[in-house]
């Protein structure tokens, strides 16, 4: 290999498509989306017992056409915050660790410091509105929207907005979406058991959605063994 | 100086090789030394004469250190050289409009 001198004269397509090609090679090299989904999907099953064997509160109060309960666990306003912190420090530290085995650096960095601050605020949001609940029997529309954001479900979407951002990864940010839809878009049927199964708490649909979307990402992500000789 | 893009290319950047390094650093917070051989297909020798013109020209930062035992040399973008970049495709691209354009580089 000789040193080589400016091109002046090399055809702009073929530099241009190279340096497309080039950038899209190190972000798909860059991305270890499985990781991070993972993580979330085993917070979201570890939650389920957190919940169903940590002690309730259930408060009831007239409103207008009714009456509003409000169920909520102690637990989880302790286990969310320090899992999703915990996590955020795991994932950061899997993403420096890959990065300098394969000696080029991931920004985590913005999603870290993202994916803890929505935590933390979406935690301080949840217990505000444990002390200033919906003046609605069924918030459903936009006034229902903040009560639905301020759940851990909400923050590790948001937070992975961040990440297909990061990571440039739109298979990523269609997930998400979808994710946060499904999150935040309200399904009632008209009635709410107080005891439900742990079958059917929110963290069940989250946590499977995320572990078969981290499932997909590592069979997409792996890398590719070149064929023995 | 006349308008077309061919003048506004900056000899420095517009090199296949240079134009590589700069392309991989700007999607990595860093890139080691051994990640830019391996990717662009060179030696060591020639990516480090490489290296010296584009740090010359303020275009990357070059740290060296120690990850245990082992010696390594990090790049890094500098925000000079994320504008020479962001200028190297715009005129890339103005000037493969003309051709694609007007059939004709020239005019």
């Amino acid at each position: 290999m000789t040193t080589e001198t400016a091109y002046p004269g090399d055809d702009p397509h073929r530099l241009l498509s190279n340096t497309r090609e080039l950038a899209q090679r190190v972000r798909k090299e860059q991305r270890a989306t499985w990781f991070p989904l993972l993580v979330f999907a085993a917070l979201a099953f570890a939650s389920i017992p957190v919940r169903r064997y940590s002690g309730h509160h259930l408060d009831c109060w007239a409103v207008p056409g009714g009456r509003i309960c409000k169920v909520y666990s102690d637990a989880d306003f302790v286990y969310w915050p320090i899992a999703l912190v915990l996590a955020y420090v795991a994932i950061a530290a899997f993403y420096i660790r890959r990065s300098r085995a394969r000696g080029v650096g991931t920004r985590v960095r913005p999603y870290t410091i993202a994916g803890i601050i929505v935590a933390v605020a979406l935690t301080g949001v949840a217990l505000w509105e444990l002390h200033n609940p919906p003046a609605e029997q069924n918030p459903m529309g936009l006034t229902g929207l903040p009560y639905r954001l301020a759940s851990p479900g909400a923050a590790i979407g948001l937070a992975l907005l961040v990440l297909a951002w990061a990571e440039r990864n739109r298979a990523l940010l269609l997930l998400t979406l979808a994710y946060l839809a499904a999150v935040l878009v309200p399904i009632t049927f008209g009635w709410v058991q107080h005891d439900p199964p742990w079958y059917s708490y929110p963290a069940v649909f989250q946590g499977s959605v995320l572990l078969l979307g981290g499932i997909g990402f590592a069979l997409a992500q792996r890398p590719l063994r070149s064929p023995a000789p | 100086m006349t308008g077309h893009p061919a003048n506004g290319l900056d000899d420095t950047v517009h090199q296949r090789v240079r134009l590589g390094i700069l392309t991989i650093a700007h999607e990595a917070r860093r890139v080691e030394f051994s990640y830019l051989r391996s990717n662009l297909e060179l030696t060591a020798g020639n990516l480090s004469q490489h290296l010296g013109v584009l740090e010359s020209a303020g275009l990357i930062t070059i740290e060296k250190g120690y990850a245990g035992k082992r010696a390594r040399t990090w790049v890094t973008l500098t925000k000079a050289g994320q504008a020479a970049l962001a200028e190297e495709i715009a005129q890339l691209k103005l000037l493969i409009s003309r051709i694609d354009g007007t059939g004709t580089p020239g005019n």
